[in-house]
């Protein structure tokens, strides 16, 4: 593979969590005003996807799903270095949950050609962290998760990532096709180049794909979401004595009495 | 596409284990799927994988399990993605579990994608409360977003109804006291996997013994504010008895280690007494300590929204409140010693 490697990376917008707080009294969350931008985990995987190429060479092409003002992801994914970008948009994509979701990245990364699919390690809005596994049981190839750090052997066909497990690590050696979820603050990403920048906001537009393009109309949407959302409720605030004390003696009091 | 689900039957644990030994979330499922399988009037059926590892099947009954399957060869160990999730997916294909528990750990919620997927299976990722309703439907609640509402995530026309569970929200079931013969309910399946079909292979695995911050009835932990500096709170911890946790700030300095970590990323605990130091209470944070008795609170800003979630709280800098508290718990027990 002297031509470097087909990166993807995936990338979604969402209400940015710093503008979301709960009101403590009634216990609802604030999130009305909050502006959508690049899901934060994601930024890790595209600083991943240009290291990546840096060291193998080959492209960068971030993808994301949802309607048209979703294209700011991807103007901030080459704003930052990727060399294109694909907006998966459709009606019939709206309800889809991580199985359908999963399946139209699945699909694209394989139009692409992808040797190797970089996912942020999951969205702060729903944070389920299944649509990674999801994208490369799809596809049936190998998968990476809460990876640290990314080691290439090209001449192996393989892509070594070192994973966060429990207690300790592991180093993992994955055939390409490979999909990597990258854990969240695994890497600083760059910022943007000013001309890369200019470049996205005015020149680059994506590449627009619908359902019918991915061969996947039947199979996406809230139709063919196997999880439902059965209800939501708002979560009892606790209830706290919300005590102010003034000294640490009198906090030593209070703490000897609830033990 | 749908499935006939009267067909689907059962409540399956996966037992996840490495090295031989068990995860402590499974034996929390275990519990947890005995009461979904009494109500629903189905068999708990607990699934372990790995290399010599009957000795788990046995316990799994002897926790409660009907029936134990045991997939038992050395592509199992350690732990891989591809072959863990080949396997379960053909167990699932043939035996048509009905409901699929999972523990919410790295482990689990890498492979349980994997067999969601080829499956067509609705999978709800890291729930905090599990029941059914009157038909036997699973019932899989999880924070939303920040956490300050739950979602209920029902999956009427697929199976299996899978979930991955954060660790720490059920309490474990413990072996029975009878001596009840555990091997007659292991059954040794078929492994469909060969080494030669796997994708990945470890090449290195360096773990060390993971503290278990979940079951502390004390725990002190620290945020931002410590500003590199965990000393007074592995004091006061140590003075009180109890364990030290962290915020997602602090891991993410690597001043504490991740298994430390509490919130919507990291554990839930549910101690008698929580105490935050130099965290400012973000909502993340919250959803892994609300369930605490007692919340108090050190902080230097008045205005941390820590406060407001706290029975009681000081403003001060902790590096000064910390080790004068941690010098009065001390006087004391030389007190009473």
């Amino acid at each position: 593979m002297n031509d470097g490697w087909n990166i993807v990376v995936c990338v979604k917008q969402v209400p940015d969590a710093d503008d979301v707080t709960i009101d403590p009294d009634t216990g609802t969350l604030n999130r009305s005003d909050a502006p959508a931008v690049l899901n934060r985990p994601d930024q890790n995987a595209v600083e991943s996807a240009l290291a990546l190429r840096e060291e193998v060479g080959g492209t960068v092409t971030a993808i994301t799903m949802g309607p048209p003002p979703a294209k700011a992801v991807l103007q901030t994914a080459v704003g930052a270095g990727a060399d294109g970008g694909v907006l998966l948009t459709d009606r019939a994509f709206g309800g889809s949950d991580t199985w359908p979701t999963s399946l139209a990245l699945a699909r694209a990364a394989e139009e692409l050609d992808a040797d190797v699919v970089i996912c942020g390690e999951e969205s702060t809005d729903s944070s389920t962290g299944q649509v990674p596994p999801g994208i490369a049981a799809h596809n049936g190839w190998s998968q990476l998760t809460y990876v640290e750090s990314l080691e290439p052997r090209p001449d192996e066909g393989v892509l070594v990532g070192k994973r966060d497990v429990e207690g300790g690590y592991e180093r993992v050696a994955a055939k390409l096709p490979v999909v990597v979820a990258m854990e969240f603050g695994a890497n600083r990403p760059r910022p943007a180049g000013l001309h890369r920048k200019i470049f996205a906001e005015t020149e680059f537009e994506p590449v627009e794909w619908t359902a019918a393009d991915l061969g996947i109309v039947d199979r996406v949407g809230l139709a063919n979401s196997p999880t439902k959302v059965g209800g939501m409720d708002t979560a009892t605030p606790v209830e706290r004595e919300r005590v102010r004390v003034d000294d640490v003696d009198e906090l030593y009091d209070h703490i000897m009495e609830v033990l | 596409m749908t499935v006939d689900i009267s067909e689907y039957r059962g409540v399956w644990v996966f037992v996840e284990q490495h090295e031989g030994e068990a995860v402590p979330v499974s034996w929390e499922l275990l519990s947890k799927g005995r009461e979904l399988a009494d109500e629903t009037d189905e068999p708990l059926v607990a699934l372990v994988m790995g290399d010599g590892v009957s000795h788990l099947a046995e316990e799994a009954v002897a926790r409660g399990a009907d029936h134990a399957l045991l997939a038992d060869d050395p592509v199992f160990e350690p732990y891989r993605a591809d072959p863990y999730g080949e396997q379960f997916r053909a167990l699932v294909e043939e035996r048509k579990p009905s409901i699929v528990l999972i523990g919410g750990t790295h482990t689990g919620r890498d492979f349980a994608g994997r067999v969601a997927v080829p499956a067509h299976a609705g999978l709800t990722a890291d729930c905090t409360e599990l029941a059914v309703d009157d038909e036997g439907l699973l019932l899989a609640s999880r924070p939303t977003f920040g956490g300050d509402a739950m979602a209920t995530i029902k999956c009427p026309s697929h199976r299996p109804q899978m979930a991955t569970v954060r660790a720490g929200v059920f309490d474990a079931s413990e072996p029975l006291d009878e001596d009840v013969d555990t091997t007659t309910a292991v059954e040794e399946v078929d492994v469909v996997v060969t080494e030669a079909d796997t994708l990945s292979t470890v090449i290195e695995r360096v773990v060390s013994d993971v503290v278990d911050i979940t079951d502390a009835d004390v725990v002190v932990a620290g945020g931002a504010g410590c500003e590199g500096n965990f000393q007074p709170i592995v004091d006061l911890a140590d003075a009180l008895g109890g364990e030290v946790a962290a915020s997602r700030a602090a891991v993410d300095e690597g001043w504490v280690e991740p298994a430390r970590q509490v919130g919507q990323t990291g554990k839930t605990v549910r101690p008698h007494l929580y105490i935050a130091a130099g965290i400012s209470g973000a909502v993340q944070h919250l959803e892994g300590m609300n369930d605490s008795e007692y919340v108090v609170a050190v902080n230097s800003d008045p205005n941390a929204a820590i406060f407001e979630h706290a029975d009681y709280g000081i403003v001060g800098d902790l590096h000064e409140v910390l080790p004068k508290l941690t010098a009065m718990i001390r006087e004391k027990q030389e007190v009473v010693a």
